[in-house]
């Protein structure tokens, strides 16, 4: 067979870590809405509360925008294809509850100023982190903005744990970040 | 002004906006992929509107939003504002927005809005589908 992909291996895998629903490659706004809506009705039947439904799906959806939204403004880029087709979504339940995980590459420059807003979040208890978001809000955004800013410190709010974030070094341009929240 | 209509879609909220009654409603969920750019139309409206608007008049702005994502936060935020300006110009504006009862997220976000603002706004929980429909 040309094509080797063992299924039951991957899918041992993917319910041994507690996957519910995974996608792999490029988002884009349909996706993330039949996505959405997908999650959201598993969940509504799954979920112990409305309330871990829409912290999941709104999680769910910060995430996926957060790739899209700089996939769309890597547009232009010479890795702006290599970008757009790097995403990967999960969601998965453990005994704890449930995580939203996701993953895209992130050009070189781009890293450190990522990783030093997760870092301030990170050292924000929820009081802190409400006061960063309210600031946030209120704030008057430059012209033409697409982006609050204010998708990580929501997440940050609604996970149950601290924000989960690493970064692999692909090669000079690109590194690979991920992010798992626990909800 | 004539009447401003948006239909609703799995992202965007179905939007009324009826100058002659004085009254907007929101209702849907909001997670657009551009949210400045979806609610840059109301914003105009909104802006030409309030100019226009008697001190006898009540306008009246009704929310029913289950999940909005963070930029269409924003943009509430950025709406609410406007109603505070004219508000503190002496005009009559009342917000009111509805959630559903079990919705803590939803509360919890209408709640946060309200804080800073002195514009009247009411928080009130529907308590089954049935009443939804009804209002």
């Amino acid at each position: 067979m040309e094509n080797n992909l063992d299924l039951i291996e991957l899918q041992k895998t993917l319910r041994d870590s507690g996957v519910l629903i995974t996608f792999s490659g490029r988002f884009t706004q349909e996706i993330i809405e039949e996505l959405g809506e997908a999650v959201k009705k598993y969940l509504e039947t799954d979920a112990t509360s409305l309330n871990d439904t829409y912290n999941v799906f709104s999680v769910f959806i910060e995430q996926t925008q957060n790739i899209r939204n700089y996939t769309v403004k890597q547009a232009g880029s010479p890795l702006a294809e290599q970008i757009a087709n790097s995403g990967v979504l999960v969601i998965g339940k453990l005994n704890t509850g449930y995580f939203v995980s996701s993953g895209n590459l992130v050009a070189a420059p781009d890293v450190e100023p990522l990783v030093s807003q997760l870092e301030e979040i990170k050292l924000q208890d929820k009081a802190g982190l409400r006061k960063m978001y309210k600031e946030k809000l209120r704030k008057k955004l430059p012209e033409g903005s697409s982006s609050a800013g204010l998708g990580l410190i929501d997440m940050a709010r609604k996970a149950c744990q601290e924000l989960n974030y690493s970064i692999v070094k692909v090669d000079e341009e690109v590194c690979f970040f991920s992010l798992q929240v626990r909800v | 002004m004539d009447d401003l209509f948006i239909a609703q879609t799995k992202s965007t909220p179905n939007i009324l906006f009826e100058p002659q009654k004085a009254k907007l409603s929101i209702e849907g969920q909001s997670y657009p992929e551009n949210a400045f750019k979806f609610y840059e139309p109301i914003f105009v409206w909104m802006d030409e509107y309030l100019a226009q608007l008697k001190e006898d008049a009540v306008l009246e702005i009704y929310f029913h939003m289950p999940y909005i994502n963070t930029s269409s936060s924003k943009c509430m935020m950025m709406l609410f504002e406007k109603l505070e300006e004219a508000h503190e110009a002496g005009k009559t504006v009342n917000i009111r927005w509805y959630y559903d009862q079990d919705n803590e997220i939803a509360l919890d976000c209408a709640e946060e809005f309200k804080e800073d603002l002195t514009v009247p706004f009411e928080i009130i929980p529907l308590a089954d589908e049935a009443t939804k429909d009804g209002q």
